[in-house]
């Protein structure tokens, strides 16, 4: 391959890379803020994030004969998946873990990797109920279309795009603006808010937030009603993304998600940003080697093909276990919540 | 004088003098601990502790190393639960209520170690202080009276409170305990660890805290001399039980107390 074709190539998919670390980063916050309050990874979260993108799997179903704007679906579908999965993570919360407040740590993990497993049978059976396994989203027209087609009335915003090789789907800036969107809301909550402090203060030393008058069980259970809605809106973004899901579709995701976390800094908000971008682009980086196959002659290169992306974020994940283990801004300089 | 002579720092010359006004301890008592009764798990730590405290003292709580002081005032704040013996706070029975319950009734407690929040900026710790103040006018008000107390702080504003050396996190511990303008205030070892300035400093703070705003004071000290000084009355605990009480003064002249905490030989 050539140069002159190689580095627009290059180009789309680092860039298709942020807008998949994007969706890593909202799900990975959701981890890291429970994290933050309760010292527990939520194995759970890739589940109450699957969930959320089939809510709005069943919300673009219902809307898909309905002339509705297509905007105006998504925003319903996003506000459904947030408040579904928020509450479901509350529920968890409040069923599964509060009862072993206490216990040894290894207890509540082994609990929030049996409720992930429920709810993944539970999904697979209310969907299986009506007939269907694998959930293609109907996303509203125009969605899958290139961003600032030929015809359309921003034609030189495209236009000018494709000339630098930029090459890119409407629903994929869409995906970016929605994920811009709740981090800019999750960073005014957190930072400027009377919860958003009370949130850090439990998260920081629960014992003496309660001294402060501060109810640390109310505040765990909005982390958890945060974290589930981020769950909710990522999982909207990840069905908007891929199109087709199902019950199971939470694993990869997650899996990739909390190494985010832990990557950034497990705990920290900007960490868990900054470790999902970083994370899609070396997954989708991983999933085109091939080309090098040609490039440099070595042709063993060829075989790794996409199907090998996602070693990419577990190589990571081991290579930061080793020599930072706190992550790129874990603890010392970061908030966490 | 012969006491100050092996704890130089707590000369009672440059203690500060103990409020004027003596509060009136005939009604009914603000505080109440009734033969309370608190365990760690197995371990019987309160043997039937009872205390009083009336609207505007100085209660000085004083004995060695596992006496039992910070339990008791975890007890009354409500960190944990007495398991017998009844605890009444402003005539309400208070015994098990949960501290961010009790904190919401005008008590405010600076537990030992300060326990600021770490990656919480000066001001946020004080805001947090202020969580069951709803009106952003008045929090910021209480935070401008506590630069006032503590110009340190202000100069320290958006620093991180983990950064700060121990006496500054003692300040702010203090101020963000003020924020709410308490009737009660719980102090746990408030000089522990501080050089000799910033512990005259804190009590001329605490006396002053008393005398302006009448605010009633539990104090727990390792530094007794300190304590007795501006205290009006004071208890003696060991091993979990009451052992003396009394005027602060008389307390400070007892034989058994000046051999066992006040450093004499």
């Amino acid at each position: 391959m050539e140069l002159s074709i190689l580095l627009p190539f290059i180009v789309n998919v680092i860039i298709g890379g942020l807008v998949l670390g994007f969706v890593y980063a909202i799900i990975a916050l959701g981890y890291t803020m429970v994290y933050g309050v309760l010292q527990l990874i939520n194995f759970a979260h890739s589940e109450v994030f699957i969930t959320g993108a089939v809510v709005g799997f069943e919300v673009f179903r219902i809307l898909q004969d309905s002339a509705m704007n297509g905007y105006l679906k998504l925003l319903i579908a996003l506000l459904a998946a947030m408040a579904v999965s928020g509450l479901l993570n509350v529920l968890i919360e409040r069923l599964a873990y509060r009862p072993l407040r206490g216990s040894p740590r290894l207890v509540p993990l082994i609990t929030a990797i049996g409720v992930s497993l429920i709810l993944q049978d539970t999904l697979r059976f209310l969907e299986g109920l009506q007939g269907r396994f694998d959930l293609t989203y109907t996303l509203p027209a125009g969605f899958g279309d290139k961003f600032c087609a030929a015809e359309s009335t921003c034609a030189p915003v495209g236009n000018f795009l494709r000339t630098i090789g930029v090459d890119v789907q409407l629903k994929d800036v869409i995906l970016v603006v929605v994920a811009l969107v709740s981090l800019g809301a999750l960073n005014y909550v957190v930072n400027r808010t009377r919860l958003g402090k009370a949130i850090r203060a439990v998260s920081q030393d629960r014992v003496t937030a309660g001294l402060m008058g501060i109810d640390s069980n109310l505040m765990i259970s909005a982390t958890f009603l945060i974290g589930g809605a981020l769950g909710g809106v990522s999982g909207v973004l990840f069905g908007l993304k891929f199109g087709t899901i199902n019950a199971y579709s939470g694993f990869d995701p997650g899996i990739i998600a909390f190494t985010a976390a832990v990557l950034g800094g497990i705990g920290s908000i900007p960490g868990a940003v900054l470790g999902g971008l970083l994370l899609g682009v070396i997954q989708n980086l991983i999933g085109v080697t091939n080309i090098f196959g040609n490039l440099l002659g070595l042709a063993n290169l060829g075989t790794i093909d996409a199907s090998y992306s996602k070693i990419g974020p577990f190589i990571v994940l081991v290579l930061i276990l080793i020599f930072k283990p706190t992550g790129l801004l874990g603890k010392s300089n970061v908030e966490k919540v | 004088m012969t006491q100050s002579t092996t704890q130089p720092s707590t000369q009672p010359t440059t203690a500060p003098t103990p409020s004027q006004t003596t509060p009136d301890i005939s009604g009914s008592a603000m505080l109440e601990l009734g033969d309370i009764h608190s365990y760690y798990d197995h371990i019987h730590a309160l043997k039937g502790i009872t205390l009083k405290a009336y609207e505007g003292e100085i209660v000085a709580l004083i004995g060695g190393n596992g006496a039992g002081k910070t339990t008791t005032l975890r007890t009354i704040s409500g960190m944990m639960k007495p398991r017998t013996g009844t605890l009444t706070y402003l005539g309400e029975d208070i015994a098990g209520k949960p501290a961010h319950k009790t904190m919401q009734m005008g008590m405010s407690h600076v537990p030992e170690g300060r326990r600021i929040f770490p990656q919480l900026s000066v001001r946020e710790n004080l805001e947090v202080g202020a969580y069951t103040i709803t009106d952003r006018k008045l929090i910021e008000e209480r935070v401008q009276e506590g630069f006032a107390y503590f110009p340190r702080l202000k100069e320290r504003e958006n620093q991180l409170g983990g950064t700060m050396s121990g006496g500054e996190q003692q300040m702010l511990a203090i101020a963000r305990a003020l924020m709410v303008n308490p009737r009660l205030l719980l102090l746990d070892e408030p000089s522990m660890g501080l050089s000799p300035l910033f512990v005259e400093a804190i009590f001329d703070i605490i006396v002053k805290l008393n005398k302006d705003h009448n605010t009633t004071v539990l104090l727990v000290e390792q530094n007794a001399n300190m304590a007795l000084a501006i205290a009006h009355r004071a208890y003696v605990l060991q091993t979990g039980e009451m052992k003396l009480s009394g005027k602060a003064s008389d307390i400070a002249k007892d034989e058994s107390v000046r051999k066992a905490y006040l450093g004499d030989e």
